[in-house]
């Protein structure tokens, strides 16, 4: 057992029928920093943040988080993990204060400052019903809610969905500009790359139940290269192309997206025919989708 | 905790204030047109399933938003215990339904006691406790449903068909709504926890399910026979839809009752027979059965029928008060008090609150009296023997008139009991031959000197264990009684059918009969015939408990489940047989079949995507 672990856990899996949602997942997260999970739909994020909080048992495996088993959480641990979902769920019949007033209450390490300061970014108002904020407005009362709590976990399970693109940029600063980083654990669960790029400083990547990345974004992002090759006929099999993520034909020249490839295979391409060759850095954006592309479904023929 | 239990009064507080004002409406609307507290049993029953209804929405809609994954996360997910959290919103509900329900019943019973000359008894206050708890109960049912575990989601309903089942009356009905209520929210307790899909983690939380479970699976099996006997009618052949079998109970309960006699009397071997049966084809044939199911109990809290009749000459309705056992009068004209009615002409309390039956005639469970307007005074004309209740109103039988009590027949000088205002003495008492449950008809034509009886038994027990027969008496002018003949009545139904709801569980069928009669005063008029169960019938549910046992030695192993667990839901199964068998089925899913590595390359094991090169 890592003490210094908010969350770890052990050949952790989860079954729903026929379906592994998680396979075998080994997972140490360390203590501070936001960290950012990623994964296509069905990668096992939402299972694992369900078992993690104590809301669904596990197949096999053992998942604990703040040291805890995770089927045996205290209502002062869950005290301890503040968590925001993407639908925002807050009482819609309440007023804004009245939520404040009950949270206060039940955190008794309530800080009104942290409050304060996410939900200056908003025109939200102490008599307005929650039913009456906007998306954008609720996902900002959720966040404000959340780090008054004082957790030492955060857990943020894709809080921009949906949102628009001011709201979305009002989220990520809120977030940025309030000192969670510093004060707590954060797991930002999100599609979005520019976000992921904007906030985490490490990248965990979820694909099929299992983990297939822990770096630094950076680091991640060396690891993928962008090949573009002239080749005349037609290009070496897929199954042959070593660390082969994706291959497109545009404009008459190949475009490989390769994985853990050095100038070897500039090497390999022209081996295969290529006249020239080029190698170009990709986005974190680019390189996330590529990888977790790699794996889905497609049909035959193409 | 404080705080989810004032913001869930919030939510719903326009609703319950709009529900006390339609209730109140309704309540003061009907007090105008009739006394709302003198309504026949079935008026309640309706009113109560109204409260039930609203109890159960209530539920399903709380329950139903707050069990959406995200929203039982967020509900759940803070550092109070998850009890408290559902303390705090079935309180509120219990809060609001007392606003809607119970507020607006104890207003118009108020107002019916300071402003009307009607009667409001002590019993009467306990309506709208009962209402509100019937209602508490619907909502705690319906919330149960909504967070129990999927395949046993429904079972929790069944705890309120225990009250509607249910013989207890006054203060005990109170008491059993009270265990029911405290069964429901333990289960609530139970089930309020963040994996929804888990069975109850704990035993207790498992046996206040599973208890349910397997009597609402025993009902559920038990009421497949109307799948049965609905197939059977379609087909033509059913006892009941088509012309019943020869030598049959059906046959025998809608016969003529001279065809009846005559067919008695061909089993015959008396040396009047023949002279009977000429007596028989010449003379009218009277008859009698049973008329009343239960009497009033004292302070219960609803009434069989109106306790109340009118003086249409004096223009007073008499209403029954259950607090001083006589009857308040209330002038029809204007509603103002007249007059207070007891036995006799010291008005003296009844000993039992008596039912209005016919005109100007009252009947206790012990005795019969009657009203007369011109004296403004209610005399005793009939009293049963310590012990015995009334089954029937005085009946013409010829120059008699016959009473039917539980245990015997009375005649009685008809033109005494129409002329005279005394307590009258029996000419002849006949000694019922089965118990008054069964006893579906009597049948009996005048005799010279006597009287030929007819008793059919068999009744409750068409499709039922019970064997039926007919008995036949005569009955001579000094009150001697010879058995003529008896006649065996052929069942109708066959025999697995006839027992099949006690050989598909014997458990469960002794637990309804324990259940029903959990609290209740003795029903001598429901006493039946002991029904002997056949060997066959009893191999039957042998073989089916033993079946049930070895399945669930085979089946909790494949689930996983070990200890005391496992053989306490085995030997469940060998005892209660197939509804436990599929409780158990139904609560424990198989366990997990074990995780396996996947084959292969956990990187790069897939083909990549490709465009057509």
């Amino acid at each position: 057992m890592n003490n210094d672990a908010v969350i770890e856990t052990v050949q952790l899996s989860k079954r729903y029928g026929n379906t592994l949602a998680l396979d075998h997942l080994d997972l140490c997260i360390a203590r501070g920093a936001i960290h950012a999970i990623v994964g296509a739909n069905g990668a096992g994020k939402s299972t694992l943040f369900r078992i993690l909080l104590g809301f669904l048992p596990p197949t096999s495996g053992s998942a604990r988080i703040l040291g805890r088993d995770c089927r045996a959480l205290t209502p002062q641990d869950r005290g301890r993990i503040g968590f925001v979902n993407e639908e925002h769920t807050l009482p819609s019949w309440m007023r804004v204060s009245a939520v404040i007033a009950m949270q206060r209450r039940h955190y008794p390490r309530w800080n009104q400052q942290a409050f304060d300061g996410v939900i200056g970014h908003y025109q939200v108002r102490a008599e307005q019903k929650v039913s009456q904020l906007s998306r954008g407005e609720r996902a900002g009362f959720n966040l404000a809610l959340a780090l008054a709590q004082s957790p030492e976990l955060l857990v943020l399970d894709e809080p921009t969905l949906g949102l628009d693109v001011v709201a979305k940029r009002a989220f990520l600063e809120s977030l940025l500009y309030s000192n969670a980083s510093d004060t707590c654990t954060v797991i930002y669960c999100s599609h979005q790359m520019d976000e992921v790029e904007r906030v985490a400083e490490n990248l965990i990547i979820l694909e099929r139940g299992q983990l297939k990345n822990m770096s630094a974004p950076d680091e991640f992002c060396a690891r993928v290269s962008h090949w573009i090759a002239d080749i005349p006929f037609q290009g070496p099999p897929p199954a042959s192309v070593p660390g082969l993520l994706q291959v497109q034909r545009i404009d008459g020249l190949h475009h490989y997206l390769v994985l853990d490839q050095d100038e070897d295979f500039g090497e390999f391409l022209r081996a295969s025919g290529a006249r020239s060759t080029r190698s170009m850095p990709v986005s974190l954006d680019r390189a996330v989708n590529g990888f977790l592309a790699k794996n889905h479904a497609a049909p035959l023929a193409a | 905790m404080s705080n989810l239990f004032i913001a869930e009064l919030l939510r719903f507080r326009a609703w319950a204030l709009l529900a006390l004002l339609a209730h109140l409406a309704v309540l003061g609307f009907f007090a105008r047109m009739v006394d709302p507290l003198q309504q026949p049993l079935f008026v309640y029953q309706v009113v109560a399933a109204v409260y039930g209804l609203v109890g159960l929405l209530l539920g399903l809609y709380q329950m139903g938003g707050y069990r959406k994954p995200n929203t039982w996360l967020n509900l759940l997910h803070r550092p109070i215990p998850h009890i408290e959290v559902a303390q705090a919103l079935a309180g509120a509900a219990m809060a609001l339904l007392a606003i809607a329900v119970l507020l607006p019943l104890l207003l118009v019973i108020a107002a019916q006691s300071a402003l009307t000359a009607r009667v409001v008894d002590l019993r009467h206050w306990g309506l709208p406790i009962a209402a509100w708890a019937i209602a508490c109960a619907s909502y705690l049912a319906a919330a149960c449903v909504m967070l129990a575990p999927r395949k046993s989601a429904v079972f929790p309903v069944v705890l309120l068909i225990v009250l509607m089942i249910s013989d207890a009356s006054g203060i005990w009905v109170l008491v059993l709504q009270a265990m029911v209520l405290a069964w429901l929210a333990a289960l609530l307790a139970c089930v309020f926890k963040p994996d929804l899909c888990a069975p109850p983690r704990r035993a207790l939380g498992e046996l206040l399910l599973g208890l349910p479970m397997l009597f609402g699976i025993w009902m559920f099996l038990a009421a497949l026979t109307l799948v049965f006997q609905t197939a059977w009618m379609l087909f033509g052949t059913h006892p009941l839809n088509s012309t019943p079998p020869a030598g049959g109970y059906v046959e025998a309960s809608r016969a003529d009752g001279a065809d009846l006699l005559l067919a008695g009397l061909d089993l015959a071997t008396h040396a009047d027979a023949a002279l009977w049966r000429e007596q028989v084809r010449l003379s009218e044939v009277h008859g009698t059965q049973v008329q009343i199911e239960e009497f009033a109990a004292r302070q219960q809290l609803t009434n069989p029928m109106p306790m109340e009749f009118d003086d249409d000459t004096r223009r007073t309705r008499y209403i029954f008060s259950h607090d001083d056992l006589r009857f308040h009068g209330v002038a029809l004209a204007d509603g103002s008090r007249d007059g207070v009615l007891g036995v006799g002409g010291d008005h003296a309390a009844f000993d039992l609150p008596p039912l209005p039956l016919g005109r100007s005639a009252l009947a206790t469970a012990h005795a019969v009296y009657a009203y007369d307007s011109e004296t403004r005074q209610i005399h005793t004309r009939i009293a049963l023997p310590p012990g015995e209740t009334l089954a029937a109103l005085p009946t013409p039988a010829g120059e008699s008139m016959s009473v039917l009590s539980d245990q015997a027949l009375y005649f009685y000088d008809a033109r005494s009991l129409a002329n005279a205002q005394d307590v009258l003495a029996p000419r002849v008492r006949v000694p019922l031959p089965g118990a008054i449950g069964s006893l579906d008809r009597v049948d009996l034509i005048e005799l010279l000197d006597g009287h030929l009886l007819s008793l059919v038994y068999g009744r409750g027990g068409i499709d039922g264990p019970g064997d039926s027969y007919q008995q036949l008496l005569m009955v001579d002018g000094a009150g001697r009684i010879e058995p003529v003949a008896r006649r065996e009545l052929s069942p109708d139904f066959p025999l697995w059918l006839r027992h099949y709801d006690w050989w598909l569980s014997p458990a469960m069928h002794a637990s309804r009969r324990v259940l029903a009669h959990l609290f209740a005063d003795p029903a001598p008029l429901r006493v039946r015939d002991p029904a002997p169960r056949p060997a066959s019938m009893q191999l039957l549910a042998a073989a089916l408990m033993l079946a049930s046992l070895l399945a669930a030695l085979w089946l909790s192993a494949r689930q996983g489940l070990q200890g005391p667990r496992r053989w306490l839901w085995v030997a469940a199964c060998g005892a209660v047989g197939l509804p436990a068998l599929i409780a158990l089925r139904l609560l424990h899913a198989d366990r997990d079949a074990p995780v396996m590595e996947m084959a292969g390359d956990r990187a790069l094991n897939l083909r990549a995507t490709t465009l057509p090169l």
